[in-house]
């Protein structure tokens, strides 16, 4: 059942009615509000690009070496889930507004396997790291005693923590949207004429994944050249 | 309405693109010594960046958006330039510093008087 808007009627002192201006099909509106939002996101992250690009320009030697302690094989596996996820949600918008629910329905739920898989792939990571003593908190992270990594480590290894920890949040958010936006397909509240929720979770999916784009090469790649383990 | 086949192969392409660019993300550090080929990952990033804006998140033909993100780009490159080049060039805070390695003081111990006051 499609979403059908009911306007509201307001009377003046003279009995007159009037429809009151409703909002709920402005789709600019909505999608450049999203936008905005969007552009928060990118503040936080580039202010900790900024941060990383800052630590890297003291300590190159440390980031080349720590970076080449990170398993790549396991991050390139995760940059090409990302990017499949990418497609199967943008597939989904297009079937929705081709008309195609049930299409749409079934691209989300691709997506949503994606992003679990991406978390697995992540916490098998993080759990291999913390086994190896590498994770915020333990010995080798904090300057000052016997077991401590370089300097420039301890930076590079905080940033990493920091920053994929606060991007797997993202998908975790994104999952959730996701979930919530099935419901309102159900619901009959997001349907082919009124789609505007699933485009903006569409297009939250994207920056997630753009997000991604610039945390892979920094953190696992500058690292590669100089050979290193491929991961803890 | 839209046209579904076409977009659908459009956003095919992209893919390719995309993951035709992560295997020369893989590529650079075979070509580049290890560390410099950063500059060139982050040239790759922007590649694949600009692709996911312009065909997956719609930004071909918004203008007002497009204007907007490029304006606020612009002020974000222009920071990167001014605090990493001068400032980093000009480090001078080392001693009391958290981002750089701790200044140890070795050797002496000071031991300082404190007169009895009667």
């Amino acid at each position: 059942m499609a979403h059908e808007y009911i306007p509201e009627i307001s009377t003046d002192r003279d009995g007159t009615e009037h429809v009151v201006q409703g909002w709920q099909d402005d789709f600019y509106g909505g999608k450049l509000g999203f936008w905005l939002f969007m552009f928060t996101e990118v503040l936080m992250f580039g202010a900790m690009f900024l941060v990383l690009t800052y630590y890297k320009m003291l300590h190159p030697a440390d980031f080349v070496a720590a970076s080449a302690s990170l398993n790549r094989f396991l991050g390139g596996t995760n940059t090409v889930i990302l990017l499949v996820s990418a497609l199967t949600m943008g597939l989904s918008l297009l079937k929705m507004r081709a008309g195609d629910v049930k299409g749409a329905k079934l691209m989300i739920w691709a997506t949503i396997i994606l992003a679990l898989m991406f978390l697995s792939i992540k916490a098998v990571e993080w759990t291999a790291e913390y086994n190896h003593g590498v994770f915020l908190g333990l010995d080798a992270l904090q300057s000052g005693n016997p077991h401590s990594k370089p300097f420039g480590e301890i930076l590079f290894f905080g940033m990493y923590f920091t920053m994929t920890g606060i991007h797997g949040f993202h998908i975790i958010i994104g999952i959730g949207l996701m979930v919530w936006l099935l419901k309102r397909i159900n619901a009959g509240k997001v349907s082919p004429e009124h789609h505007i929720l699933h485009w903006n979770i569409a297009l939250y999916w994207d920056i997630v994944h753009l997000i991604w784009v610039f945390v892979f090469p920094y953190f696992y790649m500058i690292g590669a050249a100089s050979g290193g383990t491929g991961g803890h | 309405m839209i046209d579904y086949k076409s977009e659908r192969v459009m956003y095919y392409k992209v893919l390719v693109g995309l993951l035709l660019l992560t295997a020369v993300t893989f590529g650079l550090p075979y070509i580049f010594e290890a560390g410099a080929d950063l500059p060139a990952q982050m040239f790759i990033a922007v590649i694949k960046a600009w692709l996911i804006l312009m065909f997956y998140m719609h930004l071909k033909g918004e203008k007002l958006i497009s204007v907007m993100g490029i304006f606020s780009l612009m002020i974000v490159l222009v920071f990167f330039i001014i605090v990493l080049v001068v400032d980093v060039a000009n480090f001078q805070f080392k001693d009391e510093s958290h981002i750089t390695a701790p200044q140890h003081t070795t050797g002496v111990t000071k031991h300082v008087t404190v007169p009895v006051k009667h």
